[in-house]
């Protein structure tokens, strides 16, 4: 199986705005930050469009009383970071749907439905639903939560999925794009421009 | 509507005054009971053997084996290079009110290599049981929990001979999270006598592999609450012609059990002499070369007590005993008094709330692509309209 084919957790809460996947994985297969992936909606109908802003990993009391413990072996120590499947929580702001073959980068209609299966979108996915940049404005206006570092980390994953040569064109072009959204904030603008700079 | 605590209040109140009661009368017991083992081990072996051998088949408490009955053992050596696997089991029993007649066995497992600081190999197998066969027994009558209780030790037991071949060439231990002795057949033996050979022919033939391949095992018992120990202790004192039904029955420590009594006698790392166990059943495991003996052991610092449970052939073996010793020891270090191993095994065996329903729902979807209704019970169905207020977060 593709590694793009597992899910990468399933939907507990949602709403149009974005939803949450939980996940029991060991940590090599944890989504990242900015890691764009879909959720099944509308009864399949359509794909929620989400961006991942935000991980966090659940109180695991095996954990914690490892890690208070002296007496840690190394194989026990290896067993929870690389075997161990640990309950992590991730957040993801919808940016978008696809429905068919169409992507529209806009809030979802419908939320995605409770436990449905979590996918990473593949390179060739997050290439074309990138392409336009029209999924930016909904990135901007969400508050209380670390706009300006996700805006970079998603344009740098759009622009790692194209070729070298398309790169740094791809970059300035959504540059161009972040300009005209925050040309009242110089301060982020800067910011954001040196974040994404090749 | 979940548990109305503020109507049982004052009976909370009370039970745990009573609790409190009851650990002080335990308490000025003790002494006396520790008397009384002391007198035991001062007997001549062959005495107190008589004594057990008169008191015959109703007498139910431990059995002396070949090492004296107040001796206690210093923590062995660590054998370099030994792997130590765990095995445990859970399961989704029969439910008539579901869509359709099932239950599920799944047994995790895992193998740690000592010294080698590589993560342990772990495996976790499910099976679904859904033929008549697997849910009737030879009368037709549904399989009780007991009869699947019985099918998921002989897994288990059968995960620990496949880690013991693996493992082919180096010292190796098996821990079992329960006795080694299958409590369910004395549960259901009457009623299921077929179903109960059948569980313990297999159980038993791992068994068997486990000793072929050269491995160690032991089953452990955390929070042991067996007093055989003391049954041996009260059965000392009595003179041999007084040894009778009504005096064996006349223990007077039947309310202690003997985790109090060696919490006091053994240090930390420290464990009892081997005993036999006297249950009918240990004839079984005996016929076939593997009569469970067992002792106790101070797993940790602040006094953990467990009960570990052996075969003869390694309770007999110095090299075995010491290796089952040290590494229940290792295991406990990290995690407080019982081991790694088999928290582990635990964690990649347990079936949750939520898997037993995402199976249901497969299940459910399976059926209808073969064009059967799945309907649970209309009492399963009340149940679930029921369930939790739904909380409405995002």
């Amino acid at each position: 199986m593709d590694p793009d084919d597992r899910p990468i957790g399933r939907v507990t809460r949602c709403s149009t705005r974005g939803f949450v996947g939980a996940v029991r994985l060991p940590e090599p297969e944890w989504p990242v930050f900015g890691t764009f992936c879909r959720a099944e909606a509308q009864q399949g109908q359509s794909q929620v469009i989400g961006l991942v802003y935000d991980l966090s990993i659940e109180d695991d009391e095996l954990a914690r009383q490892l890690a208070a413990s002296e007496a840690l072996s190394p194989e026990q120590l290896a067993d929870s970071q690389v075997n161990r499947q640990v309950p992590v929580e991730y957040h993801a702001l919808a940016v978008g749907y696809l429905t068919g073959d169409v992507f529209t980068q806009s809030l979802p209609p419908q939320p995605p439905l409770t436990l449905a299966p979590v996918y990473r979108l593949t390179a060739p996915q997050v290439r074309l639903f990138t392409d336009r940049l029209d999924f930016l404005p909904l990135l901007v206006a969400v508050p209380e939560i670390p706009v300006d570092d996700l805006l970079a980390a998603a344009l740098k994953t759009a622009a790692a999925v194209r070729p070298e040569s398309e790169r740094r064109s791809y970059l300035v072009r959504a540059a161009a794009e972040c300009a005209r959204l925050l040309g009242r904030d110089l301060t982020r603008l800067e910011s954001l421009v040196r974040a994404i700079r090749p | 509507m979940g548990l109305n605590l503020s109507q049982i209040l004052h009976q909370l109140e009370q039970m745990g005054a009573a609790l409190a009661e009851h650990e002080a009368a335990l308490r000025r017991l003790q002494p006396a009971a520790t008397k009384a083992l002391e007198h035991a081990a001062s007997l001549p072996p062959e005495e107190l053997a008589a004594r057990v051998a008169r008191a015959g088949d109703r007498y139910r408490g431990a059995r002396p084996s070949d090492e004296p009955v107040r001796q206690r053992f210093p923590p062995p050596a660590l054998e370099a290079g030994l792997v130590i696997a765990g095995a445990d089991g859970s399961q989704i029993y029969p439910d008539r009110h579901a869509a359709a007649l099932y239950y599920v066995i799944q047994v995790g497992s895992l193998a740690i290599e000592l010294g080698s600081g590589r993560a342990p190999q772990t495996r976790t197998l499910p099976e679904i049981h859904f033929r008549p066969e697997d849910l009737y027994d030879d009368d037709g009558h549904p399989v009780n929990n007991a009869v699947i209780n019985g099918r998921r030790d002989a897994l288990e037991m059968k995960a620990l001979a496949d880690w013991a071949e693996s493992a082919a060439g180096r010292p190796f231990l098996a821990l079992l999270d329960n006795g080694l002795l299958l409590w369910f057949a004395l549960q259901v033996r009457e009623q299921q006598q077929k179903e109960v050979d059948r569980v313990l022919k297999a159980y038993l033939g791992h068994l068997d592999g486990l000793r072929t391949r050269g491995g160690t095992v032991a089953g452990f018992i955390d929070r042991p609450r067996s007093a055989d120990v003391l049954a041996l202790a009260h059965l000392a004192t009595l003179p041999p012609e007084a040894i009778n039904d009504a005096a064996l029955r006349a223990n007077p420590f039947r309310a202690l059990t003997d985790r109090i009594v060696f919490e006091q006698l053994l240090e930390p790392g420290e464990r009892s002499a081997c005993f036999i166990d006297s249950s009918p059943l240990n004839r079984d495991f005996e016929t076939r070369g593997h009569q469970v003996r067992f002792f106790y052991l101070k797993t940790d610092a602040r006094g953990t007590i467990a009960r570990v449970e052996v075969p003869a052939w390694v309770a007999d073996d110095a090299a075995a005993l010491g290796r089952v010793h040290a590494g229940i020891l290792e295991q406990c270090r990290a995690t407080g008094g019982f081991p790694y191993a088999l928290v582990r095994a635990h964690e990649l065996a347990v079936v949750t709330n939520e898997d037993r329903q995402q199976l249901e729902t497969y299940i459910q979807q399976r059926m209808l692509e073969h064009n059967l209704a799945p309907r649970t019970s209309q009492k399963a169905t009340t149940k679930r309209w029921t369930r939790g207020r739904r909380k409405h977060r995002v």
